[in-house]
């Protein structure tokens, strides 16, 4: 199954997200797919936050640099497992920026195409797959083509997404309202 | 859209994107049922008017009125969440953003909410 968590900036998002993660694991795996990159020394600061609070937790956690080791997470993955994805937003910037992608929306779709395939085999392959997304849609919309068509596809991935979630959630100042489905205990 | 609002006659729509151009008038509209104003952020980003666009939803209103069956969608992006932006253009543009959105919202009989694709009905 997949379960849906956004929210704004410093919603506390990415701890509610562990934390549901660590309930639905009943003690099974937990793997955890880190696609920020340390671009500067805030970002790698952040990182950094996001470790030592994990490792705080108490649980143990697989980590997976990046959606480039997401084929050796897949075949790792047991029927009784729990993937975290924090966060879907990094992961479509990356591929969307990394090449010419987002200079078309047909590229810009195919590449979101891809990417919720991937999500789909991981929530195949294990018990659930909990993944991590920003409300970044209020501060309007940007004009230059690249984050128009970042929006535009970051928005109908959530779309299909919440769909195909058994949950979905949107965590705000900490607090989770439960948007669709029961919040796992 | 389409699926959720019953929307499905492509021959009697007559769609309008704000983020590629301006609107257009409903004088002329003869046989479209359905009118569609996407993008309306951005097109009140050009004409941050409130009264001009009041006047505006108006005459759609109107001509929704005049034919029993039609029907007129607005479709807005909300940008009055963010901070508050230092540019006072973007300040204009982000108040008529709210202004409009009343004023629009006290007119329809229907006013959604929309997150991820599920819908808050607020009127």
């Amino acid at each position: 199954m997949i379960v849906f968590v956004s929210g704004a900036v410093r919603s506390g998002k990415s701890e509610v997200a562990e934390a549901c993660a660590r309930s639905l694991a009943h003690g099974g795996r937990l793997h955890y797919l880190a696609t920020a990159q340390a671009t500067d020394e805030e970002m790698a600061a952040r990182i950094r936050r996001h470790q030592e609070r994990r490792t705080a937790s108490g649980a143990y956690w697989m980590v997976w640099e990046g959606p480039a080791r997401l084929e050796q997470l897949a075949e790792s993955l047991r029927p009784s497992d729990v993937v975290l994805i924090d966060c879907l937003t990094m992961w479509l910037a990356n591929d969307l920026f990394v090449g010419d992608s987002w200079r078309t929306e047909e590229a810009s779709f195919a590449i979101a195409g891809h990417l919720l395939d991937d999500v789909r085999s991981l929530a195949d392959a294990c018990r659930a797959v909990v993944i991590v997304s920003n409300e970044l849609f209020s501060g309007g919309v940007p004009t230059d083509p690249g984050t128009f068509c970042y929006m535009k596809t970051l928005g109908w991935l959530h779309q299909q997404l919440v769909a195909e979630a058994a949950v979905a959630a949107v965590v705000e100042c900490g607090l989770v309202r439960v948007k669709k489905g029961r919040w796992p205990q | 859209m389409r699926e959720r609002y019953g929307i499905g006659d492509g021959v009697q729509i007559v769609w309008h994107d704000g983020y590629q151009e301006p609107y257009g008038p409903p004088n002329g509209v003869k046989v479209a049922k359905t009118v569609v104003f996407e993008g309306l952020e951005a097109a009140i980003r050009r004409l941050p008017d409130t009264a001009e666009w009041e006047r505006f939803f108006h005459a759609w209103k109107q001509w929704e009125d005049e034919v029993a069956g039609r029907t007129v969608v607005w479709v807005g992006t909300d940008v009055t969440q963010g901070i508050v932006p230092t540019d006072p253009a973007d300040r204009r543009w982000r108040d008529a953003v709210g202004v409009c959105y009343q004023r629009l919202a006290a007119m329809c009989c229907r006013v959604d909410r929309l997150w991820c694709g599920l819908a808050e009905r607020l009127k």
